[in-house]
């Protein structure tokens, strides 16, 4: 019997381990990559999956903090032994985590979360909203069928397009565009401040996207919630559907705590507090009560 | 051949009626239903397992956000999000009964009949070992109340344990005056065990937005920073009542296991440190003989409580 508490996705794979930083490297204003070596998560991990990552420091701070898959490292056989981990410096945390140099450790635990469906498209459309694009370069990826993740490919005709509709508050904190240019993604940018690409919301990229053309998209969406919310609804309307990556409050990264939880609907006309870590953090859109 | 180990250090205690293999269990509230951590964790090893708290009826829980991170500590205010102990026993317990560890189901009430209710639901459920009584949780009202008025205490305990066969635990709460006269309430009651502490309430603000930062304004403070306070509690319970005593409070490794037992504590809950260092547990029983040792000891009963002051 199927039990209705029982989350698909607890830490079934997950290892916890001390690693070490191979490279630190700045991206763009206040973001950075960070490279470490970590053999048994990265050949388990799923684009759309996250680690929890906490600086052995002391006890300020004291949490971990889950951080999306970038993408894996792979060595000269082609076999992933590390993760790239793309993160912006918004707190103690990352501000710390900014500082540590190669040859530094760090502990981990991952793969965690479900990671993307990964359903056949036409058309790939990646909606990003500030550091939002990070969980979107493995995806596509996969989908392009240039990478293999958790040891088996994806089993389908990969898209004709995939695009990445990006935007930031400001040029300078557009990270890792040339990353997603690198393996055939159109890029679409948009900027608060206009510095770069299109000025305005992001959005509006994607309503050019869907305009009149909606018809075999698959949307994926990571970024601020009010972001989501409005990309939820645009595709609500234009009856393509959406995945977005939740990014809640998270004390463990594992189920255990109960704090990351999101209003999930059931479907019934009511709705549940899920935990995003084990629930998620990717959901259909149609499913979150914003 | 090689030689068999001579004399293995036992670490094996008596709470009361309760007998554990080891004293190092995990908190509630701080290990899900024990499921999610079976992949990290070799759960047959632990001492003893409390799931989540669990209540009459489903609770939804708090509005998030339901933690915020505080200097080596953390508030929560989760509101105990639980889908009530029918679904309990349904769906986590036939999972649970089948663990090597012995299980100690956590029960919060609204009320001391809730709580009897509850406890007689329990009794004689294959895989419960024991109750624990949280009459200490901040984030419910009810909780609070209960834990902090003896007479009340005292009348949970005793209703719980006529109630029921099973050994119960007393959670007390460190948010009181006076930490001795709730620990005597609780031992007159007839309490096996009083596990201490839950968390100290506290709040965190956002200036800026003068705001609080919890949905629920109030939370409770655990981790590291707590372990002061922890530890002058279980010192004061230890020398008021000759009951056992389970500590709990910033405990996140063999030295804060240590210190908790020759301070009084017989057992100890690691919870916190779950959610940052999820082996935590793990490490702990490596650790902990070698620590025995280096007191000369080769048993907890040795070395519980024989602090000098």
């Amino acid at each position: 019997m199927t039990n209705p508490l029982h989350a698909a996705y607890y830490a079934d794979s997950a290892v916890q381990q001390r690693v070490c930083v191979v490279e630190n490297v700045p991206l763009a204003r206040d973001t950075f990559r960070i490279r470490f070596h970590c053999p048994q998560i990265a050949k388990r991990i799923l684009p759309g999956q996250f680690v929890m990552m906490r600086l052995n420091a002391g006890d300020d701070p004291l949490l971990a903090r889950p951080l999306a898959l970038y993408d894996t490292v792979l060595d000269g056989d082609q076999q992933p032994v590390g993760l790239d981990i793309v993160y912006l410096v918004v707190g103690k945390m990352t501000g710390r985590l900014a500082k540590l140099s190669a040859g530094s450790d760090m502990e981990v635990w991952g793969p965690l979360g479900n990671g993307f469906a990964t359903p056949p498209t036409d058309h790939l459309l990646m909606v990003a909203g500030g550091i939002g694009q990070t969980p979107f370069l493995a995806l596509a990826r996969q989908y392009l069928g240039q990478r293999v993740y958790g040891g088996s490919p994806l089993r389908l005709t990969p898209p004709e397009r995939v695009t990445l509709c990006y935007g930031a508050r400001s040029g300078v904190y557009l990270a890792g565009v040339e990353d997603f240019e690198a393996l055939g993604v159109r890029v679409r940018l948009s900027t608060d401040d206009g510095t770069c690409g299109h000025r305005g919301l992001v959005t509006d990229l994607l309503r050019r996207e869907l305009d009149g053309a909606g018809e075999g998209t698959h949307v994926v969406c990571c970024g601020p919630e009010p972001m989501m919310e409005a990309v939820s609804q645009i595709t609500a309307v234009a009856q393509v559907p959406c995945q977005v990556s939740l990014e809640t409050p998270m004390a463990c990264g594992i189920g255990i705590c109960f704090s990351c939880v999101a209003k999930v609907r059931d479907g019934q006309g009511g709705w549940d507090y899920q935990r995003t870590c084990v629930e998620g953090p990717v959901f259909a859109a149609e499913r979150i009560e914003w | 051949m090689p030689e068999e180990p001579t004399d293995p250090c036992s670490l094996e205690v008596q709470l009361g009626r309760l007998r554990l293999a080891n004293p190092v269990l995990v908190g509630s509230g701080t290990f899900g239903y024990a499921r999610e951590m079976e992949h990290l964790v070799d759960l047959g090893r632990l001492g003893g397992i409390l799931p989540k708290t669990v209540t009459a009826e489903p609770r939804i829980g708090n509005a998030p956000w339901r933690t915020i991170e505080t200097p080596a500590g953390m508030l929560n205010s989760i509101g105990l999000d639980n889908d009530g102990i029918e679904a309990f026993i349904q769906h986590h317990l036939p999972y649970l009964s089948r663990l090597a560890a012995p299980v100690i189901v956590s029960i919060a009430g609204r009320s001391r009949d809730e709580f009897v209710a509850m406890a007689a639901r329990l009794d004689g459920l294959e895989g419960v070992a024991a109750i624990e009584l949280n009459i200490s949780c901040p984030n419910v009202s009810g909780g609070v109340d209960l834990g902090t008025d003896p007479r009340m205490c005292e009348k949970v305990v005793a209703g719980c344990r006529a109630a029921c066969s099973l050994p119960v635990i007393a959670k007390l709460t460190p948010n009181v005056t006076d930490i001795q006269e709730i620990a005597r309430a609780a031992t007159t009651g007839g309490a096996d065990a009083i596990s201490a502490i839950n968390t100290c309430l506290g709040m965190a603000v956002d200036w800026r937005k003068a705001r609080p930062l919890l949905g629920n304004t109030l939370g409770g403070l655990s981790g590291p920073a707590i372990k002061p306070i922890a530890l002058r509690i279980v010192y004061q319970i230890a020398a008021a009542v000759d009951t056992p005593i389970i500590g709990i409070g910033g405990i996140a490794n063999v030295d804060d296991v240590m210190e908790f037992l020759v301070t009084g504590a017989t057992a100890v809950q690691i919870g916190t440190a779950n959610f940052y260092n999820p082996t935590a547990t793990m490490t702990v029983l490596d650790q902990l003989p070698e620590a025995l040792s280096q007191l000369g000891a080769s048993s907890i009963p040795a070395i519980v409580g024989t602090l000098k002051t």
